[in-house]
């Protein structure tokens, strides 16, 4: 996306995010079809249509630039959101090369890597970085390798340790969480960490999402698409803060709806690493406004009839409960009944 | 927030013995002793007998919580060794158990076995132990008995919170009100626990003894 | 993983390190470094043969900071399909090779206490680059090195001049065996055992380590063995609807493969569990020779693991 960065969006306090309208256009909707239910819909991690979130390994928008400030703000409160066990640093350096090499690749307007052997030369415009590090020692990096590139990247990453079969959430950073703890979950396996969401253990989502994890290759990344709803364009909806940003569920209106309730979609990548032969799982997030949405016909009435029929497991594990009704509510004048189109193109 | 039944609570069994393995070390606390001492039965009946078996125990008060002077005579040691194991140990409390615990550790070999017996906060601090030296559950039984007591961690202030037996509790670190959650960290040896009343200040559910 | 996959390289080096192994060094064609991988990790080296196509897995023995090239071993089999032959006998500098993307089914393990590494023979070739990985480290680690004698002993001035007296050697020729027994009846708590090798030993050591109680997510092995031969028999595809001939010194993966329908693979030698087909019909019986499948899954006759299972058949229909 040739995006113009807006540094002084707002994440908290005044909450002055919003969506350009190419921003609003290229939105991951993750309603193909006018109902939901789970399923292990991973899909190869190829490139998407030019412009697309998709498009890139790591997509970098509009809001690149706020999103790296407001993770600093984070962490100078909260340095737990940050955490790596010692037998994780050959796959923290995995990640920092993976995500370097890929942002150097796809956005040289912003980024560049240069490399002399162990020797690398890394500026980041955006972030005015401009750092010479040797490959492999951490003492000449200003923090870890994972805490340092993750910092200028969007969305939350947690590396996972293939042993035993299984895999094991070791290192992570996490500040753009829906609602789980990576202090809590650190040390956790796979089926673990996946405890509270409801009804997928059942189906056999995790079995599955597991077996077929474990036999990730390298160079085939994959991707799928996961949602919830979020009061107020707010990206720090830990549990750690549940306090702050609980409240505001109990603030919403069928009146105020398009403004505070926000469809939050994560593009969840995975991608297998080389020294380590551990897996890397990126949380990207995007936050759309229900007026913001409503702006596209076709995703209004979408969105309308998701929210309307959602299973009541997934409106309570969702945290939808309090203004599920509102939004609905606000949503229906844009719900004439017509057909919607399969897929998730915007018309 | 307010889900219940979830998997990642973890999941006991009646212990039985595992005649795979070559050492056999038992931790117990309170009550924890009647499954020991059913172990010890099935493998007296085994080829390899009692001679690799040691035994770590800490007495019950009475009360639920672990003793803090020392042990004297209990008299669940005189039960295990008439049952044939020698090399049995009681403690003052469970500082001192997992002391020696982490040590005989640092000393056993491949082939051991654990085998814990007793309220689910003592197996957490127990296999938070084992963790360090790299026991998986292959290696490890656990059988939970005595009181269902859970210690729970605030996500908030990340204190930790003992001997939990109602739904919500006050936070020691704190003082928010928080829901006992299902969710359960190896790591911590604890359960999590999140504000209540976060959507809706002072509205507490009703307060239920639920871990007795 | 598909054929798609696949890296052009040309050998840059030969060397006969033993009587029986040949040491090779692949480069990038076109210059430039190869992807970096992980110490136990594996290739699948294609080889165009006059008559067939030759798929064969070898371990990355070099070291994973040293990218300009890749180090295999191989082995000369003497019941060879072909494909160790050809590299002894046809592959030389100047070569061309495919290979595919490295895969690490036997890894290390990271919160390992302690590492006891056992190799026989040719099954050295993994535990060289682990070796780098496990160099200088602050976790133990001893290897035990079994060969027929010293003239068999590939690698092994390399393998001291940087370990010393952490390799352990053991010539069948002096009578010198394993003490497979006291060995792992030793081991601190949180030890791990890897072994690559003959089947037998391999077999060995895992009997051996349970028979210590030590848990199976403590031992790790890697066998490189060639697809079981037997009777030639047929195969229908079912979706892409055509007939398949199995001779009997290829496997039911290669003919499927030759047919030119993809399977996705691994390992190619029936651990990983990548393969897996659904049998639609049968009349006759599978010959499992895989470690995937429960024993349970063998006796369903529903799936089959066709990198080294074969079928004593009539017919058999495969969901491909």
């Amino acid at each position: 996306m040739n995006a113009v960065f807006k540094p002084n969006e707002t994440f908290r306090g005044d909450f002055s995010y919003r969506n350009s309208p190419q921003a609003i256009r290229r939105f991951p909707l993750p309603f193909a079809e006018d109902a939901y239910m789970y399923s292990v819909n991973i899909e190869p991690h190829l490139a998407g249509p030019p412009g697309s979130v998709t498009e890139f390994a790591f997509d970098v928008d509009e809001h690149y630039v706020a999103e790296c400030r407001e993770r600093d703000i984070v962490l100078a409160a909260e340095p737990l959101r940050y955490q790596a066990l010692p037998h994780m640093m050959s796959s923290q350096w995995d990640c920092l090369e993976l995500i370097m090499e890929s942002l150097a690749r796809d956005y040289p307007q912003h980024f560049l890597l240069s490399r002399q052997g162990n020797r690398w030369h890394w500026i980041n415009r955006p972030l005015e970085i401009d750092q010479q590090f040797t490959f492999g020692d951490a003492a000449t990096l200003p923090r870890e390798p994972l805490d340092y590139i993750t910092r200028q990247a969007q969305g939350d990453f947690v590396v996972m340790d293939q042993r035993e079969g299984d895999l094991w959430a070791e290192a992570g950073m996490v500040t753009t969480q829906a609602d789980w703890s990576m202090d809590f979950d650190l040390g956790m396996t796979f089926k673990e960490w996946h405890g509270p969401v409801p009804l997928a253990h059942e189906l056999g989502v995790f079995d599955r999402a597991l077996k077929f994890l474990l036999n990730l290759r390298l160079g085939q990344p994959v991707r799928r698409l996961n949602w919830t709803m979020t009061i107020h364009p707010r990206l720090d909806t830990s549990p750690e803060n549940y306090p702050h940003w609980g409240p505001d569920r109990a603030t919403v209106t069928a009146h105020n709806a398009g403004e505070l309730v926000h469809l939050r979609v994560e593009l969840q990548g995975l991608w297998r690493l080389p020294r380590s032969n551990a897996i890397v799982f990126g949380i990207r997030c995007y936050l759309i406004s229900l007026r913001e949405l409503a702006t596209v016909p076709k995703w209004a009435r979408r969105v309308h009839r998701v929210l309307k029929d959602l299973h009541p497991a997934l409106i309570d594990y969702k945290g939808l409960t309090r203004y599920r009704d509102a939004a609905v509510e606000w949503l229906a004048p844009f719900d004439d009944g017509a057909p919607t189109t399969p897929g998730t193109a915007p018309e | 927030m307010l889900v219940t039944g979830i998997k990642s609570k973890p999941v006991y069994a009646p212990l039985q013995a595992d005649t795979r393995g070559r050492y056999h070390l038992m931790l117990g606390m309170g009550v924890g002793a009647a499954p020991l001492l059913r172990v010890i039965g099935e493998m007296r009946g085994a080829a390899q007998g009692l001679k690799n078996t040691r035994v770590l125990y800490l007495p019950d008060a009475g009360n639920g919580a672990a003793q803090t002077g020392p042990a004297g005579a209990a008299p669940e040691v005189e039960r295990f060794k008439a049952a044939g194991v020698g090399d049995v140990q009681a403690f003052g409390g469970t500082p001192a158990l997992l002391d020696h615990f982490r040590a005989t550790l640092r000393q056993s070999l491949m082939g051991t076995r654990l085998y814990v017996a007793g309220p689910e906060s003592f197996i957490g601090l127990a296999m938070k132990i084992a963790l360090e030296f790299n026991l998986n559950k292959d290696e490890i039984r656990a059988e939970e008995c005595g009181t269902l007591a859970r210690r729970v961690y605030c996500i908030h202030c990340r204190a930790t919170t003992e001997n939990v037996r109602t739904n919500i509790v006050s936070c020691v670190g704190c003082a928010r009100w928080l829901l006992v959650r299902d969710h359960y960290s190896r790591r911590l040896a604890a359960y999590m626990g999140v504000m209540v009343d976060a959507e809706a200040p002072g509205e507490l559910p009703p307060v239920k003894e639920v871990f007795l | 993983m598909s054929d798609a996959q696949t890296m052009a390289v040309e050998v840059i080096g030969v060397e006969q390190v033993t009587p029986l192994i040949k040491h090779f060094k692949l480069a990038p064609v076109g210059g430039g470094t190869l992807p970096v991988f992980s110490g136990g990790s594996h290739i699948i080296v294609v080889m165009q043969a006059a008559d067939r196509v030759h798929k064969n897995p070898y371990s990355l023995l070099g070291s994973p900071a040293q990218l300009d090239s890749y180090e295999i071993g191989v082995r000369r089999m003497e019941e060879s399909r072909g494909g160790s032959h050809f590299m002894h006998d046809s592959v030389k500098i100047g070569s061309r090779l495919e290979i595919a993307h490295p895969v690490n089914l036997f890894g290390l393990d990271k919160i390992a206490r302690k590492h006891v590494l056992i190799a026989g023979g040719i099954g050295i070739t993994p535990f060289l680059a682990q070796l780098e990985d496990l160099h200088g480290g602050s976790v133990p680690y001893e290897l035990h090195y079994s060969v027929r004698s010293p003239e068999h002993a590939a690698f092994l001035e390399r393998l001291r001049r940087r370990e010393g007296d952490r390799i352990h050697m053991y010539y069948d020729s002096e009578g010198q065996l394993i003490p497979f027994e006291s060995l792992l009846a030793a081991q601190p708590l949180g030890t791990h055992v890897y072994v690559c090798g003959p089947a037998g030993m391999i077999k060995h050591v895992i009997g051996t380590a349970q028979g210590c109680g030590w848990p199976d997510s403590h031992i790790h092995w890697e066998q490189f063995s060639a697809p079981p031969v037997g009777d030639a028999f047929e195969v229908f595809l079912a979706r892409a609807k055509i007939r398949v001939h199995v001779p009997p010194d290829q496997s039911l993966l290669e003919s499927i493969e030759a047919a030119g329908v993809e399977v996705p693979y691994l390992c190619r030698g029936g651990v990983c569990g990548f393969c897996h087909t659904r049998v639609l019909e049968l009349d006759g019986e599978l010959v499992h020779n895989d470690h995937f499948l429960s024993d349970a899954e063998k006796a369903k006759g529903k799936s089959i693991m066709p990198c080294v299972s074969r079928a004593r058949c009539k017919s058999l229909v495969l969901d491909l």
